[in-house]
């Protein structure tokens, strides 16, 4: 009755107050969920700036203060040289080889070293570059593939991740149960048939005729039952119990009337409160958010195989003007499906190991150049991470809901035995 | 599931009428003890061995499948690098040495494509040692504790299909149960800490407690006083993460070498889950090809001198302390989440009272307001 009282109450309202109550749902709405993407969105383009200046100082630093690289190649060469020249005479030619193989090794092994421990900086710290790492910090994915070198870069990603990992979390949780809320809207009126009013009533109605049969054969039976032990009872005096028996009997027929006239009381509002509350307590199955699960990881491949076309073409364009002896930028490992799939897991459940990265492709293209992929990739972890939060939101409430059921079957079993 | 409940119900009934009712039968007590002890073990204890079973599991099973992988660029480089010698003995027997600019040209095309080669093998992962090196126990089981801390550190990951196919379903099973671990664990830390704290705090201000008492004595009013509640402040939680992270800084400094500035990058990209794989102890990327060396030079000449042997040897048994580094590891995740629920009660209560300053500011200007219009308004009405 209340509800009914205060809907009335509410259709009353002027519409200038209504209005007012739209806009303010809608000013609270940007602020809690516009407002929290924009600023992690904001805070990692701050981030991305603050490190790659940091990152480019020291690198520039750096350049100017150590002398330059030791050059490998040239050492090397100059190696094989001397010992080619003194073993020219001999025409020995296992033992030259030998030579060559041991130098060979310490070139590879100088090779190794400076590609791990100095990649190219100024490549790798590009805005975007910049951007993905900040992103992976504040995820707390951390692929690695990109650290910061400078003592400054490192205290400011210590900082910047106690301030950022909590937004990050504020983040999600705040768009996973919007989603969340959203998804299961859309889950009732789409998978339960709610968005056609025709189906839910006919359903209810339906629900309700099942328990009126039931109420009318449960008042029969006990109407019987309790005819058959009067009439063991009363066989003895049954003039005596004649009496109450009829009595009896037709307290439980009006009882069984009574029921049936409430049954009989529904109407229009009634069935639509009942269609409101039943979506409130919809909770959706487990199966259907472990295939949201796997859906993106669908996604996650299909998107790749479209980067590596466009991957491919960049990358003949860009072998032509490396020079050989720098770091070479490996091919694009094509990734198959397993590859796709595993990446996508390790990201998203925020392991990274970093041995697969969406990065690498964004980091061999022009610096100060946004890419397409780059923002698709950026996207698709800040937008799969809220689904995957999404995801344990709703089977949260399943999980809930199934262990309180087994709660309630384990108490009335103890009940039983007892 | 009822039992612990029951048992849970009868333990909060001790701790509230421990003092109340010491005439409980011994035999009684004794039972209730060994119920809650054992309530206590398959809850807390047996979450954290059931973690640390699950990482020792999952490390003999990475262990069984990692190590078929069948390493083929090792033979690979060995053969590119015998090609490159042969290549250049032809260039040396048709120039000579009589045209070096000529020889000098021709080998430097060679040197440079095998660079090339070798660059493009180190970024697909080409590490230098075979599957059985990088597999150890000890290795493995900080992989599996990585995966399912979701830390990723990515120093050593899985090659064989197999091994990718087998990380994503010991991820899926492993996760909860770490996640299970981190609440409980959390729990019971926060629980043990805000005891110790209360009793460090009844100790400091004993005697104001006690005066105190004695006036709620007279006033009889006791039960009151000893209810109130006592909130651990944030500070003090700052203060226990602050100081575990430095124990961890001064601890791999020490072991592996590392500047202090490091170590605590290192600490503090751990405890966040971050994980960015550049520093890793033991197994760390930069030292793979020392390690290495390290134990052949060893294995070859024993007669070095004896400082380098033990340097030598620090940096081959990493391997042991990275056990060490793993317990590391799960007791700082405790601890965080410790801090975590500690700190969410905290917080909890200050923006409850801002809450209610708030409210009470706002009353306060409204009543104002409230009272200027309405003077006004009588003012008004007075005019008129």
């Amino acid at each position: 009755m209340s509800s009914r009282r205060s809907s009335f109450r509410k259709r009353q309202k002027p519409p200038f107050e209504r209005f007012k109550d739209r806009c303010r749902q809608f000013t609270a709405f940007m602020f809690s969920n516009v407002g929290i993407i924009l600023l992690v969105i904001f805070y990692t383009i701050g981030g991305a700036f603050i490190f790659q200046a940091i990152e480019l100082f020291e690198y520039e630093r750096l350049r100017t203060h150590k002398t330059v690289k030791r050059n490998f190649g040239d050492e090397c060469l100059q190696e094989i040289w001397e010992i080619t020249a003194q073993n020219i005479s001999f025409y020995d030619n296992k033992y030259y080889k030998a030579k060559v193989n041991e130098i060979l090794l310490k070139f590879q092994r100088g090779i190794a070293h400076q590609n791990l421990l100095d990649p190219e900086v100024d490549k790798q710290w590009s805005f975007s570059g910049a951007f993905l790492y900040s992103l992976t910090v504040i995820t707390t994915i951390g692929y690695g593939n990109i650290s910061p070198k400078s003592d400054w870069g490192k205290l400011v990603t210590i900082l910047y991740a106690i301030i950022g990992m909590p937004l990050f979390l504020l983040y999600l949780s705040n768009i996973g149960d919007v989603l969340a809320k959203s998804f299961k809207w859309i889950y009732s009126k789409v998978c339960l048939c709610r968005i056609c009013p025709g189906v839910a009533r006919r359903r209810i109605i339906r629900e309700r005729r099942k328990l009126r049969r039931l109420a009318l054969s449960k008042a029969l039976h006990d109407m019987e039952s309790r005819r058959s032990s009067s009439s063991t009872s009363g066989s003895r005096s049954s003039n005596s119990s004649s009496s109450s028996y009829y009595s009896e009997e037709t307290e439980t027929s009006t009882q069984s009337m009574s029921a049936l006239e409430i049954f009989e009381e529904e109407n229009d509002s009634d069935i639509e409160r009942e269609i409101r509350m039943n979506t409130d307590e919809i909770t959706v199955p487990l199966m259907v958010c472990v295939i949201i699960m796997i859906r993106l990881d669908c996604v996650e491949w299909i998107s790749t195989n479209k980067i590596k076309i466009k991957f491919c073409f960049k990358c003949i364009h860009s072998r032509s003007y490396i020079l050989a002896g720098a770091i070479l930028f490996s091919r694009w490992e094509e990734w198959d499906y397993l590859d796709g799939s595993y990446f996508c897991f390790i990201s998203l459940s925020s392991i990274g190991f970093g041995d697969l990265v969406p990065g690498e492709r964004v980091i061999t293209a022009d610096k100060d150049k946004v890419e397409v992929s780059f923002i698709l990739c950026a996207v698709y972890l800040l937008l799969g991470m809220a689904l995957i939060a999404m995801c344990f939101n709703l089977m949260q409430e399943q999980v809930i809901h199934n262990v309180r059921a087994i709660k309630r079957a384990f108490k009335s079993c103890f009940r039983c035995r007892r | 599931m009822s039992k612990s409940v029951r048992s849970s119900r009868h333990n909060s009934r001790a701790g509230s009428s421990n003092s109340s009712s010491p005439s409980t039968p011994p035999r009684k007590r004794v039972k209730r003890c060994c119920r809650n002890f054992v309530t206590f073990m398959c809850t807390q204890l047996g979450v954290g061995a059931l973690i640390v079973l699950y990482a020792i599991f999952g490390a003999l099973s990475f262990m069984h499948i990692e190590r078929e992988y069948i390493d083929e660029t090792t033979d690979y480089v060995i053969k590119l690098r015998h090609n490159c010698a042969e290549k250049m003995w032809n260039i040396t027997e048709k120039f000579n040495t009589f045209d070096r600019s000529e020889w000098q040209n021709n080998t430097i095309d060679i040197l440079l494509e095998y660079q090339a080669e070798i660059a493009t093998l180190i970024k697909n992962g080409y590490v230098g040692r075979t599957p059985e090196q990088i597999w150890s126990f000890p290795a493995a089981l900080m992989f599996c504790l990585s995966v399912i801390t979701m830390i990723g550190y990515g120093n050593m990951v899985p090659r064989t299909p197999w091994g990718k196919g087998f990380t994503v379903i010991y991820a899926t099973f492993g996760i909860p149960l770490y996640i299970l671990y981190f609440l409980n664990m959390g729990k019971v830390l926060a629980r043990s800490f805000k005891f110790l704290y209360r009793s460090l705090h009844e100790c400091a201000h004993e005697r104001t407690i006690y005066d105190s008492h004695l006036e709620a004595l007279e006033n009889g009013s006791l039960s009151i006083l000893q209810r109130k509640k006592i909130i651990v402040p944030s500070t003090a939680c700052l203060w226990v993460i602050i100081s575990y992270i430095l124990t961890g800084t001064i601890m791999f400094a020490n072991w592996e070498k590392w500047s202090f500035l490091n170590s605590f990058y290192f600490c503090m990209t751990s405890l966040c889950k971050i994980g960015f794989g550049d520093f890793v102890p033991g197994a760390s990327l930069v030292t793979a090809a020392d390690i290495e060396a390290a134990s052949l030079k060893i294995k070859e000449d024993a007669s070095a001198d004896p400082e380098e042997i033990f340097n030598m040897q620090l940096i081959t048994d990493q391997n042991s302390k990275l056990a060490i580094n793993f317990f590391y590891m799960l007791v700082g995740m405790g601890l965080v989440s410790m801090c975590y629920n500690l700190m969410r009660e905290a917080v909890r209560m200050k923006i409850k009272e801002i809450k209610e300053d708030t409210k009470l500011c706002l009353e306060d200007t409204r009543a104002r307001f409230m009272g200027c219009c309405g003077t006004r308004e009588y003012y008004d009405e007075d005019y008129y």
